[in-house]
């Protein structure tokens, strides 16, 4: 019996671990790998003390950190499937049939690549639809490819493409890029890289492999068409709540309600943190504060109890 | 036990899945499918998708790095 189970092992989990250990909390820590969704990032520049770090550090500085601490215990390569309330907390089970008693839980198990949601999307998954830039760019060598999504994904993608790519599309839904101007400069100058705004996509073209795509030119209504072989999907990301969609307050778009000043969820002894929340803002940073926020206030509420 | 793996140079998930190899002791081929052109057309024949990394253990082949579904074919508990 464990007083707090952590979901996750992105920087919310990670963070959250930390300071379970150092309140001497008995935890345990699930998740199937470290370091989040970020660990494909080639570099990120804004995970604040570091100028300049890949993802796959970021992920085993997380892990180390966590590691170093003394009496938290870890569960790795299993993601938990459910949670179900008992007399006295809660009862977890993992994909990999692990049964887990504990009596409060901190879920910060983050979100997930979005699709689309057009036709040839799915059929064409892999076969030039790709979903994860820094692996797949060298395999689009002197080829035309497009980008979907302006935010910071898309133009870490195109960042990613720039040194491999013959032409690079950015496709954005609205007329401003919505990922950090710094990125942007740097795309908007880059001869390879062609910006088009306004864009609806329709749908992708090709039967074993990507040809092209069609989209919608929202300002003038013109349905448009470009060669590509390859489309990089990079519009947002859905979270990872389906496991406790029939337990908690969930909002429209799937992301846990939390009390933003607690992390609390609907479900007394339940609390949440990060991508997986309702917080407005998705970075790093937010959520390993908003993690140590949740367990702060688990402890305070272990101590009451 | 043959273990194959087909990675691009850039790939995260490949360093994970050959860190993962490297600490439980099992032997690999890796195939740079960018500079291999073989091998890429290999890796797309097995697969039937261009996206890295493909792992080939015995001849039962996973696209992306399931850690637990190979760790279970591969013989690896924990």
């Amino acid at each position: 019996m464990y007083d707090l189970a952590i979901i996750g092992g992105g920087p919310a989990g990670a963070a959250a671990g930390v300071y379970a250990a150092r309140k001497k909390i008995k935890s345990v820590l699930i998740t199937d790998f470290f370091g989040g969704q970020s660990l494909v990032s080639a570099d990120i520049q804004n995970w604040i003390g570091v100028p300049s770090i890949s993802g796959l550090d970021l992920g085993k500085a997380l892990e180390n950190h966590l590691r170093a601490q003394e009496g938290i215990e870890i569960i790795e390569g299993n993601f938990v499937t459910t949670i179900e309330k008992n007399e006295i907390g809660f009862s977890l089970k993992t994909d990999q049939n692990k049964t887990i008693e504990v009596k409060t839980v901190l879920i910060t198990s983050g979100s997930h690549h979005k699709k689309l949601g057009v036709p040839g999307e799915e059929k064409l998954n892999g076969k030039g639809v790709a979903f994860c830039s820094t692996c797949d760019a060298p395999l689009f060598k002197d080829k035309n490819v497009a980008v979907i999504g302006g935010g910071n994904s898309g133009l870490e993608a195109v960042l990613d493409l720039q040194p491999y790519a013959r032409k690079i599309y950015l496709l954005h839904r609205s007329e401003n890029l919505k990922g950090d101007p710094v990125t942007a400069e740097k795309i908007k100058t880059d001869s390879k890289a062609t910006i088009i705004f306004n864009v609806e996509v329709q749908k992708f073209i090709g039967e074993d492999s990507v040809l092209g795509l069609e989209y919608k030119d929202k300002a003038s209504g013109a349905i448009k068409k470009i060669d590509v072989e390859g489309i990089f999907v990079e519009v947002g990301s859905a979270p990872n709540s389906n496991f406790v969609k029939n337990l908690l307050d969930l909002n429209k778009w799937g992301e846990i309600v939390v009390d933003h000043k607690t992390q609390r969820t609907s479900v007394t002894g339940i609390w949440a943190a990060g991508d997986v929340t309702d917080v407005i803002y998705k970075q790093n940073n937010i959520s390993v504060g908003d993690a140590i926020k949740g367990v702060l206030n688990i402890y305070d509420f272990l101590k009451l109890k | 036990m043959a273990v194959k793996i087909y990675t691009t140079p850039t790939c995260v998930y490949c360093k994970i899945a050959k860190e993962f190899f490297t600490k439980h002791n099992v032997k690999y081929e890796e195939y740079d499918v960018f500079e291999d052109l073989t091998a890429r057309e290999e890796m797309i024949n097995k697969s039937h998708q261009l996206g890295v990394p493909v792992i080939d253990v015995n001849g039962e082949i996973f696209i992306g790095f399931n850690r637990s579904a190979i760790a279970k074919s591969l013989g690896i508990t924990s």
